[in-house]
């Protein structure tokens, strides 16, 4: 799989990336760090445990990261998540956007886990 | 190697602008606001830029500005927000606070760059300008507080100079010159409608030492005379404060308090109130108030002095007989000047003065 490939898959905006960070080799390193990037873990556990104020910090987070890295689907629904949560917004669309969320984390995560495995 | 200081929860972000600066920038790291503002208590000296994120956890980006503009530092360190909000509302909070500039994620690095090295120079030049202007105004303080001083000390040579002649002792020309200060000072608080400033009285003060500077061109025989002058040779000796003006009006200054006070004071500081004064026989308050001050102080400076003709009065002998009017007549202003002023004079003729 190429990094092309890999944006494609989970997608992302491959040119805009490349636009800004000019090397490959780049890409591939900040895309690296996305796995151990805390703030879904983050979202999720404040979600849990009902404190929206941390949440929505956390998706804002997330947002930024998603931002940076053209992550443009991840970014899309993270977005949604966000706005519901902004001075509480709306939790309870913020609650149901969650399992949307989460399951589009997943699948880039292992995405990039299995484009790094090709790398190693 | 200049340092930036990188606050973002983000490692990736932090990464990414870390990944702009280094080689060229030493580069310090913090997760939020709080660890922000703590590297800023200990190195807030080394640091040339922030870069800051808005939405953080423990404190946010405001509380860094907040934090920034309490300590004085966001006047010398730029703040660049990184933000992922594009708010009208947000962004004008920012600026509110101190920000110097705002740029919106996803980030351009090469523009980030840009945009950072700009405002890191305007900030280093603004400093600069700072400094130097700082550097400026001392030396311009400093050479006016010598010129000040080369001033007084060429007038006191000069108003000098005829003491040098004389067979009296070569105080009398400062001591006329405090005397009119400590009086005029009186004068400043009992009669406010002279309008005396103290930067006034200095100069007043300052004149009245070449008030009788025309004696230079008094004849040694009449100026040390050891008996009273005849009627001719009084006349003579009356001439000083017009030879006085004579001297300062070949260096006439047109315009000039400082020599409007040396010249009026050398010609009108032998006028009476009364008009029975010389030279010009002036009366009342057509004799201007400097005048009439460096009048009081040297009658009662020459009256406690020893001079070659007589021997000193004690200090309270020659206050009384001026206010009697044995030494010619005084306003009543000025006596009331005079009075106020008794204490202050008497400790300078016991203490201070050597006569």
């Amino acid at each position: 799989m190429t990094l092309q490939e890999l944006y494609e898959a989970i997608g992302g905006d491959y040119s805009e990336v490349l636009g800004r960070m000019l090397k490959e080799e780049r890409v591939t390193k900040f895309v690296g760090m996305f796995l151990r990037d805390p703030s879904f873990g983050q979202l999720e556990e404040a979600m849990e445990k009902g404190d929206y104020e941390e949440a929505f910090k956390a998706a804002h987070t997330l947002k930024g990261v998603c931002g940076n890295l053209s992550l443009s689907r991840l970014a899309g629904v993270d977005i949604e998540v966000t706005e519901a949560l902004r001075g509480g917004a709306d939790i309870e669309k913020a609650k149901a956007l969650m399992p949307d969320l989460k399951g589009c984390y997943q699948d880039t995560v292992a995405q990039i886990q299995a484009y790094m495995d090709g790398q190693a | 190697m200049r340092t930036v200081l990188i606050v973002d929860d983000a490692e990736i972000n932090r990464e990414l602008l870390k990944d702009i600066f280094e080689g060229q920038y030493h580069v310090l790291e913090a997760e939020d606001g709080e660890v922000a503002i703590e590297i800023l208590e200990q190195r807030s000296g080394v640091i040339s830029a922030v870069f800051l994120d808005l939405i953080m956890p423990r404190k946010n980006g405001l509380d860094v500005l907040a934090y920034m503009r309490e300590q004085g530092l966001i006047t010398y360190i730029p703040v660049i927000m990184i933000t992922g909000e594009a708010t009208t509302e947000s962004d004008l909070k920012a600026y509110e606070f101190g920000a110097a500039d705002i740029i919106y994620k996803p980030f351009e690095p090469r523009i980030v760059m840009r945009r950072a090295m700009n405002i890191m120079e305007l900030y280093q030049q603004r400093l600069s300008i700072e400094v130097a202007l700082a550097e400026r105004t001392e030396q311009l303080r400093e050479s006016q507080e010598k010129l000040v001083k080369n001033n007084e000390f060429l007038i006191n040579a000069l108003g000098s100079v005829v003491e040098f002649r004389s067979a009296e002792s070569g105080e009398h020309v400062q001591r006329v010159s405090e005397i009119t200060k400590v009086i005029l000072t009186h004068c400043s608080y009992l009669y406010p409608e002279y309008r005396l400033t103290e930067e006034q009285i200095r100069m007043i003060s300052q004149a009245a030492a070449l008030h009788d500077v025309g004696k230079i061109a008094i004849p040694d025989a009449i100026l040390n005379k050891p008996a009273k002058l005849t009627v001719e040779e009084f006349e003579e000796m009356k001439k000083h404060s017009v030879y006085g003006c004579e001297i300062l009006e070949k260096f006439k200054q047109e315009d000039n308090d400082f020599y409007r006070y040396c010249y009026e004071i050398c010609r009108w500081h032998h006028e009476k109130y009364d008009g029975h004064g010389y030279p010009d026989g002036l009366k009342g308050d057509a004799i201007p108030i400097w005048a009439q001050a460096v009048s009081v102080a040297d009658c009662f400076d020459a009256l406690v002095s020893k001079r070659v003709y007589k021997s000193p009065y004690a200090a309270e002998t020659a206050y009384d007989m001026i206010v009697r009017g044995e030494c010619g007549a005084f306003s009543e202003k000025m006596l009331n000047c005079f009075a106020r002023a008794k204490e202050e004079l008497f400790t300078m003729v016991e203490t201070k003065f050597e006569f």
